[in-house]
């Protein structure tokens, strides 16, 4: 059976391996399309967020590292608008979207993953992605049925349309949830550990999907603990440790900051990339780089 | 003979039954609110058409026309005020929350409108029968209420699987947060919900000022738990169940009748235990709303 993923990549063929070099630029030449601008968010003692300023520019492809309670996720809930900052502000395409709600900034152009894969279980995989081609994506009619098919083919769900989202299995909830986001039209995509959990075949058809989505010159900012995963896709990697960025440049450069070291020092996952140099591809994604569970 | 007209008269009474109860499932399934004013919501429906006819001397069976806009008008409002506050605050919050609704209800009624005993005058059409044959007698009122009670549920179910906006509230249904992922804004999601089910619960509490003499007490006295039990017998969130459900409470309380007339009630009760005790997710399992 041919693969849908790789053959939605095909499609947009060599603009996606490329992608990675346009995501670098962006940040300085054109305006920024998210700001964060001294962001601060804590729970209790816990600082998720500690004076954070970031911009991402359109048509980034940003990778975010980090430990465990860094504020990854918490970063994408501030971004996201399911968290508000408790100082700060935060503008995206423009406008100030501080006070915005999830909804609206969903309207406005950011979509969003979760890192637990939270579809409608009782809808199919075709209503799941018309709901968010409709809502979130403001289309209507015949061309919303359109989009949402457009969507299915290229997140390799076509076979899975009339089934109930609760009978798929990982990876393809792992889609759903990339398929999702990408139907609400973004203008800016946040993908929260898409890769977690999946095999390394099935992690290299994520990575095709999100460099096919970046050559569309949607921005995205991907949270990931397959670090092979990320170095191989994205032209920009942040570190974030304590709520703070700790690294922010070239992947190889990032990861090669002391205090980008020191936070990973003793982990498999630092260990075995400085043994590995430099990642060609996919394929070198191994299961040592995974987070235990 | 006798017994089949029981079923009939059952059937029919069961569509009230279950025009009642959907306003009931759908709160419950959309957002897990339980709304214990449910009867007494009802019975200001029927006041206020009580109001309308008085007013304006429209037939009192067109009354609907203007009640359940009003109504549904008043649940969009009251979801985005009263009880979108209370649901932030907690799932118990929002019970006690429709309890004391229920009583403030109640208790206004009686205080402006005294607790005598109205209805909704109809003219003969609250008599008028036809038969088939010797022993079935079916009043044109009764078998309205069971089509319109099909109609709304039928309508309702088509509406929630098949249209844009019936998708946006099953989204949120199943995963509100995820529902605000996909670009909805789930408080008016709720209101909408909400406003359906106060336009179903307005045209049940006109039917059933219309089919026999209501006051201020009867919401809670003899509307909500049958409604309840309808919803329960049939499963929680699934209108389909809720249909059936009623109608099987009607057929019960029917059948029941028929040994005695104090067996009435007495038989749904038997059968709403029965079904909690052997069926307790209720007759349709599958989730169809959530």
């Amino acid at each position: 059976m041919p693969d849908p993923a790789t053959a939605g990549q095909a499609g947009t063929g060599v603009a996606g391996a490329v992608a990675p070099a346009t995501g670098v630029a962006g940040t300085g030449a054109s305006p920024a399309l998210l700001e964060l601008d001294a962001v601060c968010k804590s729970f209790g003692k816990v600082v998720v967020a500690d004076n954070l300023s970031l911009a991402v520019g359109e048509a980034d492809l940003v990778g975010i590292v980090g430990p465990n309670g860094a504020g990854k996720s918490s970063l994408f809930g501030l971004i996201a608008g399911d968290l508000a900052p408790s100082s700060g502000h935060i503008r995206f395409a423009g406008k100030g979207v501080t006070k915005a709600d999830a909804a609206a900034r969903c309207r406005l152009g950011i979509g969003r993953t979760f890192q637990v894969p939270k579809p409608f279980g009782a809808m199919t995989v075709f209503e799941n992605v018309l709901v968010a081609v409709q809502q979130g994506g403001g289309l209507r009619g015949r061309s919303s049925y359109a989009a949402a098919v457009e969507v299915l083919e290229r997140t390799g769900l076509a076979a899975d349309v009339n089934l109930p989202a609760e009978r798929l299995r990982l990876l393809s909830r792992k889609r759903l949830e990339v398929a999702r986001a990408i139907a609400t039209r973004p203008k800016l995509l946040l993908l929260d550990e898409v890769a977690g959990g999946l095999t390394d075949p099935e992690v290299a058809q994520l990575a095709g999907i999100v460099r096919a989505i970046s050559a569309e010159g949607i921005a995205i900012i991907w949270i990931e603990h397959v670090v092979h995963a990320l170095t191989a896709t994205v032209g920009r990697l942040l570190c974030l440790s304590g709520g703070l960025i700790i690294g922010d440049g070239e992947p190889e450069a990032v990861l090669a900051m002391p205090a980008v070291r020191e936070v990973f020092l003793g982990t498999e996952v630092t260990a075995e990339l400085r043994a590995a140099g430099p990642v060609t591809g996919p394929a070198a994604v191994s299961a040592a780089g995974r987070e235990p569970v | 003979m006798t017994w089949v007209n029981a079923v009939i008269q059952g059937v029919m009474l069961g569509g009230l039954y279950a025009l009642f109860a959907c306003g009931l499932s759908l709160m419950f399934g959309v957002m897990k609110v339980i709304n214990l004013a449910h009867g007494d919501l009802a019975m200001v429906a029927a006041y206020i058409a009580l109001g309308v006819v008085t007013i304006t001397h429209v037939p009192a069976v067109w009354s609907f026309v203007l009640v359940v806009p009003i109504f549904a008008a008043l649940g969009y409002v009251l979801q985005r005020t009263l009880l979108q506050a209370s649901l932030n605050r907690g799932v118990i919050t929002t019970l006690l929350v429709t309890f004391g609704l229920s009583v403030v209800i109640e208790n206004a009624l009686q205080q402006f409108l005294s607790a005598n005993s109205r209805e909704l005058n109809i003219g003969s059409l609250v008599s008028d029968s036809f038969s088939i044959g010797s022993q079935i007698t079916i009043a044109y009122l009764d078998l309205a209420i069971l089509v319109v009670a099909v109609a709304v549920l039928l309508g309702l179910q088509y509406f929630l699987s098949s249209s844009r906006s019936g998708r946006m509230i099953r989204a949120v249904a199943d995963d509100r947060e995820a529902a605000q992922l996909s670009g909805i804004n789930y408080r008016h999601v709720f209101g909408i919900a909400t406003a359906i089910a106060f336009g179903t619960v307005a045209l049940a509490g006109l039917a059933y000022g219309m089919y026999t003499q209501f006051d201020p007490t009867t919401g809670t006295t003899a509307l909500l738990l049958y409604a309840f039990e309808a919803v329960v017998i049939g499963g929680l969130g699934s209108l389909w169940g809720t249909l059936a459900g009623g109608i099987l409470l009607g057929v019960a309380q029917q059948v029941g009748a028929q040994y005695h007339a104090a067996d009435q009630v007495l038989a749904g009760q038997l059968l709403f235990l029965i079904i909690l005790v052997l069926r307790p997710q209720g007759i349709t399992s599958r989730r169809e709303l959530a």
